[in-house]
């Protein structure tokens, strides 16, 4: 990673035309310049040139933002922002450290045995903070099936109060029993199942879909295998390390690249997928950044990321449905005595590290308008932040759900009974927000309708 | 400097939370969109005009200066502390009180945003024109104090063509109406066109009331292509002439094209000069009248002309539009940004004259912008650190002027004077003129509390950055 100082020549290619302000979501609800690209650049700037100490304030406007990467994509001067962010972001944890609680939680993301053992013991003891939220509070009235999460009984640090919190599963993803089988070190290549197999598939799991959310990983294991390709679940795998970047934690972010390069090399794969948007994000394009100086690292990077896929770009583009290449047509509602398919009205919240960083919008929309079952609609502001990103929910909770009235608004509007995203951690957020603004609708991963 | 009782005073009237003179707010506060830096003393964000009110009364009575600011997107300083004092940002004043739909007008906070204005008004069938560039940041109460243009000015007017009437703090902090909420209204003297592009030197709008007209129901964009300048410059002259009425009518030069290509580089490498041309209305009429541009666009040299069918494409093409100013910096690191307007008959002068200028002085002229009304943006491209071309380029803007006056134009159409025109206002205004606004601005503001050192020249104003 460079030094922030050499981020100078890009912050002065700002000219300050204020275009950053229009998509800026922090600034939408702020409403200071602080919270824009401009006003951040400007306090970087004057910071990298002594004019500025590293105060509280400046601190603040650093962390205030949900990196969704806007400002970047709307910058006529093409400055990146985010790239700028992140720098000042590391900065002030080698000048500051972490704090005690990202310290105890990053220190550990490539443990396999203490983050889950700390999570279960949390998960015994919940009752003591956390009640139980009704299926009218989570939004789950009727047909899909999701948790329906917990809502805090008093305002916790680092929670809030009242704020629906994600249950933690009974059994995590990567324990589950059909899950392991899958990470069966493949002994040589010839005795092999997957050799039948055209085509190998990897998955990633990341901690949304292993802690929270297995159900959205046996989804997409089974979305991948009804294609007739071949899935691992290799062993041994970590966080990807993205919470820690974005918070500054550069060293964490190497560490868990380097172990989950590593797990991932004894594997043979053609594709390595992720159902979470920031886990495919990350190991697209962030772990070649972190290896920039180390030659042979990068190109195992490199090599890894190549190969990286979310899950909605590979149903999409990479792997073919079976049942439509073997000519089998959904059940029609009219023919035979079976009840009639029904549509579940559904639209889609694109997460900025799907959409932002890399570029996949009309994928998960083309699977959801191909679905059995799904009218599909797209939805206003669907392209804004959840304002889960970029640790602000832990660091600034209160503007985090703040920024997500839009995607409330946006969700009323489109009349839908579904919010589908590609996403663990905005579903997460959206879930929460839809409690907190009276909003009665699901929101599920893409994987879960398909 | 700003003493700590005044600091205290200020605290009293909006809150703790509201005003803030910390380096860092300072600092995100001490710039616009002119790219230069003048550091204020403090920044407050009041919530209404009363509390407007009260703090411009404070600053006229204990002799410090307000400077308002709406979205700081301005290009000629409006919104710069260029002496010190408090910004006044407008950034929580951002209410649409009211959409009368069987009057057709609206009334507004000062700092509602243009386009989000524009949306929740064409959400019911109706329309706001006026549309600047940087409509996606702007503040309605902005656009009032420059009197904001932009490409549909053409056939809909600018700004103060929408005002009907305004809720202004005077800078000795009295709240006064202005105008009607009705179409016409003629009793005592015109404060609300008097407000209008007064640049905050006058007072402070804190609400205004606005006049909608109903939406045009299609809208047909147009690009057309030419081998130069001239060609193009022709072709804008022409459509005016043969009595067309586009909503649109922008041209995009050389250079221009060449800092945006990346938007669509197939079809605009190597083009010699763009016209953007939309026409507005009802279906049948459109169509007639595009096919009307159509042909006159082919006899003054058109290469190829094209017509927007999905709206994908119009977004883009607009998109691009909207990044020439910031993306002209991919050619030098600074410029002079200057939005001169002559009799469209002109523009062909005015186009011809400019190459001739840059070519004489060795710099590169880049000009855009909304044709159809004669208002070209000239900018003109150097290195700050160049010495001898920072000359040549502040050379050629006077030149540029004298050309423009010479041709019976003016020197701002939509940005204002405030301090990068200031020390020009004189070759335009004659000095009967310019004594006259003196006195009105000392009538209004006998302290001289607000916005000092904006349109007239103010030799005290010093440069930070």
């Amino acid at each position: 990673m460079k030094d922030l100082k050499s981020f100078l020549s890009e912050i002065d290619k700002c000219v300050k035309c204020g275009t950053c302000r229009s998509i800026c979501p922090t600034t939408r609800v702020l409403g200071r310049e602080s919270a824009c690209a401009r006003g951040k650049l400007t306090l970087i700037r004057a910071y990298i040139e002594g004019e500025l100490e590293m105060s509280d304030d400046y601190t603040r406007h650093v962390k205030e933002c949900a990196m969704c990467g806007g400002c970047r994509d709307v910058c006529p001067a093409g400055v990146k922002t985010t790239d700028v962010y992140l720098a000042a972001r590391a900065d002030l944890v080698k000048v500051n450290g972490l704090s005690f609680l990202e310290r105890m939680v990053f220190k550990n993301l490539d443990s396999t045995r203490l983050m889950p053992s700390v999570l279960r013991l949390g998960a015994r003891f919940k009752g003591l903070l956390f009640k139980a939220a009704s299926p009218a509070e989570a939004g789950t009235a009727s047909a899909i099936e999701t948790d329906t999460g917990l809502i805090s009984r008093f305002s916790l640090p680092l929670v809030g109060g009242g704020r629906l919190m994600p249950t933690v599963a009974k059994r995590f993803f990567l324990d589950l029993k059909e899950v392991r089988r899958l990470g069966k070190r493949p002994k040589k290549a010839s005795s092999n199942t997957s050799e039948t197999a055209s085509v190998k598939v990897a998955f990633f799991a990341g901690c949304g879909v292993n802690y929270l959310m297995p159900h959205v990983g046996t989804a997409s294991l089974k979305c991948i295998e009804r294609t007739g390709a071949a899935v691992s679940v290799p062993k041994g795998q970590v966080c990807c390390g993205m919470p820690a970047f974005y918070t500054g934690d550069v060293e964490t972010a190497e560490r868990l690249a380097r172990k989950n390069i590593e797990v991932f090399e004894e594997y043979g794969y053609d594709f390595v997928a992720t159902s979470c948007a920031t886990c495919s994000h990350g190991l697209k394009t962030v772990f070649k950044k972190l290896f920039e100086n180390d030659d042979e690292m990068r190109d195992r990077a490199e090599a890894f990321s190549a190969k990286v896929r979310d899950i909605t770009e590979l149903l999409a583009r990479d792997l073919k449905p079976v049942k439509t290449v073997e000519g089998i047509s959904p059940t029609a509602p009219e023919s035979g005595g079976k009840e009639a398919v029904k549509q579940i009205s559904v639209t889609y919240h694109d997460p900025c590290h799907l959409n932002r960083n890399q570029g996949i919008k009309a994928e998960p929309r083309a699977l959801l308008e191909d679905a059995e079952g799904v009218d599909f609609k797209n939805m206003k502001f669907a392209c804004s932040c959840c304002g889960l990103g970029g640790g602000l929910s832990m660091t600034n909770y209160d503007l985090s759900i703040a920024i997500t009235k839009r995607k409330a608004d946006g969700a009323i509007a489109s009349g839908a009974d579904v919010i589908a995203t590609a996403c663990p951690g905005c579903i997460v957020q959206l879930r929460d927000a839809m409690q907190r603004y009276g909003v009665d609708k699901k929101v599920v991963h893409v994987v879960e309708l398909l | 400097m700003l003493s700590d009782k005044n600091y205290i005073s200020l605290e009293e009237i909006v809150g703790k939370e509201q005003v803030s003179a910390s380096k860092e707010d300072l600092l995100c506060y001490s710039y616009d969109a002119t790219n230069t830096t003048y550091l204020p003393d403090a920044v407050i964000f009041p919530a209404n005009a009363l509390e407007v009110s009260r703090i411009v009364e404070l600053a006229n009575l204990r002799g410090f200066s307000i400077i308002a600011r709406g979205a700081g997107s301005g290009f000629t300083g409006g919104s710069l502390a260029v002496s010190g004092g408090v910004v006044l940002s407008t950034e929580r004043m951002k209410r649409v009180i009211k959409i009368d739909e069987e009057n057709l007008t609206a009334t507004v906070e000062p700092g509602v945003i243009t386009w989000e204005f524009q949306q929740d008004v064409e959400a019911l069938g109706l329309f706001y024109p006026p549309d600047p560039t940087s409509k996606k940041i702007s503040t309605i109460g902005g656009n009032i104090a420059e009197c904001a243009g932009g490409p549909r000015a053409v056939k809909y007017g600018v700004t103060r063509d929408y005002v009907l009437g305004l809720e202004v703090v005077l800078p000795t902090g009295e709240i006064i109406k202005t105008g009607t909420s009705t179409m016409k209204g003629v009793v005592g003297y015109d404060l609300t066109r008097l407000m209008v592009g007064s640049e905050g030197t006058l007072g402070i709008v804190t609400g205004a009331t606005l006049r909608l007209i109903p939406k045009p129901e299609s809208v047909v964009t147009m690009l057309a292509f030419f081998p130069g300048i001239s060609e193009a410059a022709a072709a804008v002259a022409d459509i005016v002439a043969a009595r067309i009425m586009p909503s649109t009518l922008e041209l995009i030069d050389s250079f221009s094209i060449k800092c945006i290509e990346e938007y669509d580089p197939v079809r605009f490498a190597g083009v010699g000069a763009l016209l953007i041309v939309e026409v507005d209305g009802r279906p049948e009429s459109v169509k007639i009248e595009a096919e009307l541009v159509n042909g006159v666009c082919k006899a003054a040299g058109a290469t190829n002309i094209e017509t927007a069918t999905d709206k994908r494409a119009v977004k883009n093409l607009w998109k691009a539009r909207r990044s020439i100013s910031p993306a002209l910096f991919k050619l030098k690191p600074n410029k002079i940004n200057e939005d001169v307007v002559v009799p469209r008959s002109k523009i062909i002068e005015l186009m011809t004259g400019l190459e001739s200028i840059g070519k004489e002085r060795g710099l590169i002229i880049a000009c855009f912008g909304h044709a159809g009304d004669g208002n070209i943006h000239m900018n003109i491209m150097y290195d700050r650190n160049d010495d001898a071309e920072a000359a040549r380029a502040s050379e050629a803007v006077k030149e540029a002027f004298e050309l423009t006056l010479s041709l019976g134009g003016t020197i701002s159409g939509e940005h204002g004077v405030g301090t990068t025109k200031a020390e020009y206002l004189e070759m335009e205004i004659g000095s009967v003129e310019v004594a006259l606004m003196r006195r009105l601005k000392e009538c209004f503001d006998p302290k001289g509390i607000m916005n000092p050192g904006k349109i007239f020249s103010n030799k005290s104003a010093v440069r930070v950055t």
